[in-house]
C-alpha cells in the first residue's frame, strides 16, 4: 500500500507540470499587510485609552483620601450654654460659635499663645470651616457632651489637605504659596504626634454641593442621577419595548409606518442638548413642572433614550429565528402567544443589553440637564424626585470650573466614581446577557 | 431506479379508495405579489391515508402545503384564491379562526425547530395554550403519550427536562411531531420532513409517518421519490405551479400517465 502511494507520489512529481503563478505570494503579503493595520489601529486606541485612564486616576485617587486633624474639644458650657437651656430652646446650639471651640483646642494642642494673633490665625487656618456641622452634629446628637472634653477628628482645611497630598511647590518662597512656614511646622507637630492622618473621604460620596472642596461631595448628585435612571427606566423600557413589538411585529407595512421608522432612525442621532431645550419648552415652561427637578431631567433622558432601546429591541426582535414562530403558528399559537411565550424570551437578553446601553448613555449625558436647570448648588439631599438636585455629570461639569487645587482632584475623584457606575452597568448587562441566552 | 421503486412499494400498503376525503382543494391559486405560485390546483386528501406531493423544486408544492393550514397568512405579500374544505367547511371562511384551524391541522417543518426549552414543554406547550389538559397529571399523561407516538419516549423518558435543542437531528424531528400529535390534530402536513436528516434517522421518521396513518391524515412533500413511495398511499405529482398528475402512488411509479411525471420519476429532470 505504501509502495503504491510512493509511487504515485513519485510518478505525479516526476509529470508535474510547471507551476502556474495564481499570485500566492501576493495575496499573503495584503493579509500580512491587513493584519499589521488592525494591529497597529488597536494598539493606538488602547494608548489613548491607557493615556485617559491614567490621566483621571493618577488626579483622581486622592480625592478619596481626606487629611483630617484630631483635636481635644471642650464643648464648653459658656458657649454652648446648659444642657437644661438646649432642652428649652434649641437655638443656641444652633447658632453658637463652633468654629471658636475647634480653634481654643487646636490652639491649646499646639501650645500656642491665645494672644498671639498671628500664630491662632495661622492655626486657626489649618481646619475646615465644615467644623461648624461636624461638632454641631455631636452636640445635637448628645447632649451629654457639654461640659466635657473629647478627641473628635476634624476636617483639614483644603491647602493643609492639598499640601499633605504634595499638590503644592513648597520650594517657593513663602508668599507665593497657600501655605505659610508656620503652618508648616503646626503640620509637622501634629504629624509627630500622631494627630494628623490621611482617612478614607467618605464625605465625597455622602455630602451635597459645597464651596469648600473638602466639604463638597456627589451625594446630591448621585441621588439625582438614581431618580433620573428609575425614571428612565420605569418610562423608557415599557414604551419602547411595546413601541418595537407593535412596529416590528404588528404594524402594517406602509409608507406611514415607513416614515416612522425613518424618524426614530433620525431622533437617535439628533443632539442630546436639543432634547434639553424640548425638555425646557415642554415640561417647565408649558407643563410648570419645578426646574432642576430630577424628574423633568428623567423625562427627557427618557425621549433621549427610546431611540436606542427601540432600535435595540427591533434588531433582537428581528433576530430570533423565524422558524421558532413558525413552530409556534403551526401549533395554534396566535400572534400574542407567540410573541410573548417565544420571540420576547429569545430577544430579552438583546432588549437588555440595549436599554442597559441606553441607561449609561443617560447618565452620562450632561447637556440637556444644563438647561433644564439641573446645574445648580444643591447642598440637601431631594427627597422627592421633584425637589432640586444634580447629576454626576454636572457635578463633574461644576467642579471643573472651580479654581481650587482641591476641585481638580475631586473633579477625577468624581469621574473615577462615574466610570465606576459604568462599568457597573455594563457588567450587569454582560452578566444578564449570558444568564438569559440561549441557544437554538 | 424503476425497479427499485417497484421494490419499495410492493411492501408499502396500497390505497384504500374507500377512505372518505378529509380535504378538498379547488382550483386554488396562490400570487406572491405579481408572481403566480399556484394555478388552479384541485385536489382530495384522503382520511387516514399518507399523501404525498412530489415535483422539483420550486414546482409550488410547499406553497400548496402552506395553504392547507393557511401558514400562509404570516407572508404579507401572499394571496390565495379558491377553495379549501376541510371536513366540507371552507377553511378561508371568516367564521373559521385560524387558531382553531391549525390545532386541528398541524405542520412539522423542513427543518426541526424545537423550542429553546425542555423536551417536556416542548411537547407540552400545544396543550397548554389549547386548555387540553386540566391537571398536572393529564398534561404529563398527553406529554408521554405523544412522545410514545413519536418513538421518542424510549430514548428521552429520563431526561424530560433537559433542554429539546440538545437532541440529535432526527430525535429533534421527532419531538417536532410528538409536538404536532399533542395537541391531537385531525390532519398533519409534514414539509420535507426528512431532508435534514440522516438515512438512519430518516428510515425512523418514516416508519414514524407510516404507523401515524392510522390515527391522523398526513401530507408530506418530499424531494425523494423512493420516500414517497415507501411511504404514501396517493401521490401528486407538481409541476411549475400546476398538479401534473395524482393518483394511487403505486400507479403513479409503475405506469405514469403523465409525460413530466415519468420524466420526473425516471429522473430525466428534477
Amino acid at each position: 500500500m505504501s509502495d503504491a502511494t510512493a509511487n504515485g507520489i513519485a510518478d505525479t512529481a516526476a509529470t508535474r507540470k510547471p507551476r502556474r503563478d495564481i499570485g500566492i505570494n501576493k495575496r499573503y503579503a495584503a493579509e500580512r499587510r491587513f493584519k499589521a493595520y488592525g494591529i497597529i489601529a488597536i494598539a493606538i486606541g488602547l494608548l489613548f485609552l491607557v493615556a485617559l485612564l491614567w490621566s483621571i486616576f493618577s488626579k483622581g485617587y486622592t480625592a478619596f483620601w481626606q487629611t483630617e486633624i484630631r483635636v481635644p474639644i471642650t464643648f464648653s458650657e459658656q458657649v454652648l450654654g446648659t444642657p437644661q437651656q438646649a432642652n428649652e430652646s434649641q437655638t443656641k446650639l444652633l447658632m453658637a460659635n463652633y468654629p471658636k471651640l475647634a480653634r481654643e483646642g487646636l490652639i491649646k494642642e499646639l501650645g500656642i499663645d491665645p494672644d498671639d494673633k498671628k500664630a491662632v490665625s495661622a492655626a486657626s487656618g489649618l481646619i475646615s470651616s465644615g467644623t461648624r456641622v461636624t461638632l454641631r452634629n455631636i452636640v445635637m446628637n448628645d447632649l451629654s457632651v457639654i461640659g466635657t472634653t473629647q478627641d473628635v477628628w476634624l476636617y483639614a482645611s483644603s491647602e493643609l489637605d492639598s499640601a499633605m497630598k504634595g499638590q503644592y511647590d513648597l520650594s517657593v518662597p513663602e508668599n507665593r504659596r497657600p501655605i505659610s512656614d508656620l503652618q508648616l511646622q503646626y503640620i509637622d507637630k501634629l504629624k509627630a504626634a500622631g494627630n494628623l492622618e490621611q482617612r478614607f473621604n467618605t464625605g465625597l460620596f455622602t455630602f451635597g454641593a459645597s464651596s469648600r472642596a473638602e466639604t463638597a461631595g456627589v451625594g446630591v448628585a448621585i441621588i439625582g442621577s438614581l431618580y433620573m435612571m428609575l425614571i428612565v427606566l420605569a418610562l423608557a423600557l415599557p414604551i419602547g419595548v411595546a413601541a418595537s413589538i407593535y412596529l416590528e411585529e404588528f404594524a402594517p407595512k406602509n409608507k406611514f409606518t415607513d416614515l416612522i421608522e425613518v424618524n426614530i432612525n433620525n431622533l437617535a442621532a439628533v443632539p442630546s442638548i436639543v432634547f434639553g431645550l424640548l425638555g425646557l419648552a415642554v415640561f417647565i415652561n408649558w407643563f410648570h413642572l419645578p426646574r432642576s427637578a430630577p424628574l423633568v431631567g428623567g423625562l427627557v433622558l427618557t425621549l433621549m433614550t427610546l431611540p436606542t432601546i427601540i432600535i435595540a429591541t427591533r434588531a433582537a426582535l428581528r433576530a430570533v429565528p423565524p422558524s421558532i414562530r413558525w413552530a409556534a403558528l403551526g401549533l395554534g399559537a396566535s400572534k400574542n402567544q407567540t410573541i410573548f411565550h417565544h420571540v420576547l424570551p429569545l430577544a430579552a437578553p438583546g432588549i437588555l443589553t440595549g436599554t442597559i446601553i441606553g441607561l449609561a448613555q443617560a447618565l452620562g449625558e450632561t447637556a440637556p440637564l444644563l438647561l433644564i436647570g439641573m446645574v445648580a448648588f444643591v447642598a440637601d439631599y431631594p427627597a422627592t424626585p421633584m425637589e432640586p438636585a444634580t447629576a454626576l455629570p454636572v457635578q463633574i461639569y461644576m467642579w471643573a470650573n472651580e479654581a481650587e487645587r482641591a476641585f481638580v482632584e475631586r473633579t477625577s475623584g468624581a469621574i473615577i466614581i462615574l466610570l465606576g457606575f459604568l462599568a457597573i452597568m455594563n457588567v450587569t448587562a454582560i452578566f444578564l446577557r449570558r444568564r438569559f441566552e440561549r441557544r437554538w | 431506479m424503476m425497479e427499485n421503486l417497484q421494490a419499495s412499494f410492493n411492501k408499502g400498503p396500497s390505497v384504500d379508495s374507500s377512505k372518505p376525503i378529509k380535504m378538498k382543494t379547488k382550483d386554488v391559486t396562490v400570487h406572491y405579489g405579481q408572481k403566480q405560485a399556484l394555478n388552479g390546483i384541485t385536489l382530495n386528501i384522503p382520511e387516514n391515508q399518507v399523501t404525498a406531493l412530489i415535483g422539483p423544486s420550486g414546482c409550488g408544492k410547499s406553497t400548496y402545503l402552506r395553504c392547507l393550514n393557511r401558514m400562509n397568512d404570516t407572508i404579507d405579500s401572499a394571496k390565495v384564491a379558491g377553495e379549501i374544505l376541510l371536513d366540507g367547511e371552507d377553511v378561508y371562511d371568516p367564521d373559521i379562526d385560524v387558531v382553531e384551524l391549525r390545532a386541528r391541522v398541524g405542520m412539522v417543518f423542513q427543518k426541526p425547530n424545537p423550542f429553546p426549552k425542555s423536551i417536556y414543554d416542548n411537547v407540552a406547550y400545544g396543550p397548554k395554550i389549547h386548555g387540553l389538559a386540566h391537571s398536572k397529571q393529564e398534561l404529563d399523561e398527553v406529554v408521554h403519550t405523544s412522545l410514545r407516538r413519536a418513538g421518542l419516549y424510549k430514548e428521552v423518558h429520563d431526561r424530560l427536562d433537559e433542554p429539546g435543542t440538545g437532541l440529535s437531528g432526527g430525535q429533534q424531528q421527532r419531538l417536532c411531531i410528538a409536538r404536532a400529535i399533542a395537541v391531537s390534530p385531525e390532519v398533519i402536513l409534514m414539509d420535507e420532513p426528512c431532508s435534514a436528516l440522516d438515512p438512519i434517522a430518516t428510515a425512523t421518521v418514516e416508519e414514524l409517518i407510516d404507523e401515524l396513518r392510522e390515527n391522523y391524515t398526513i401530507v408530506i412533500v418530499t424531494h425523494s421519490m423512493q420516500q414517497a413511495a415507501r411511504v404514501s398511499q396517493l401521490t401528486a405529482m407538481f409541476h411549475l405551479g400546476d398538479l401534473a398528475e395524482v393518483g394511487p402512488t403505486e400507479k403513479m411509479f409503475s405506469n405514469p400517465g403523465d409525460k413530466r411525471t415519468q420524466d420526473y420519476i425516471t429522473g430525466r429532470f428534477g
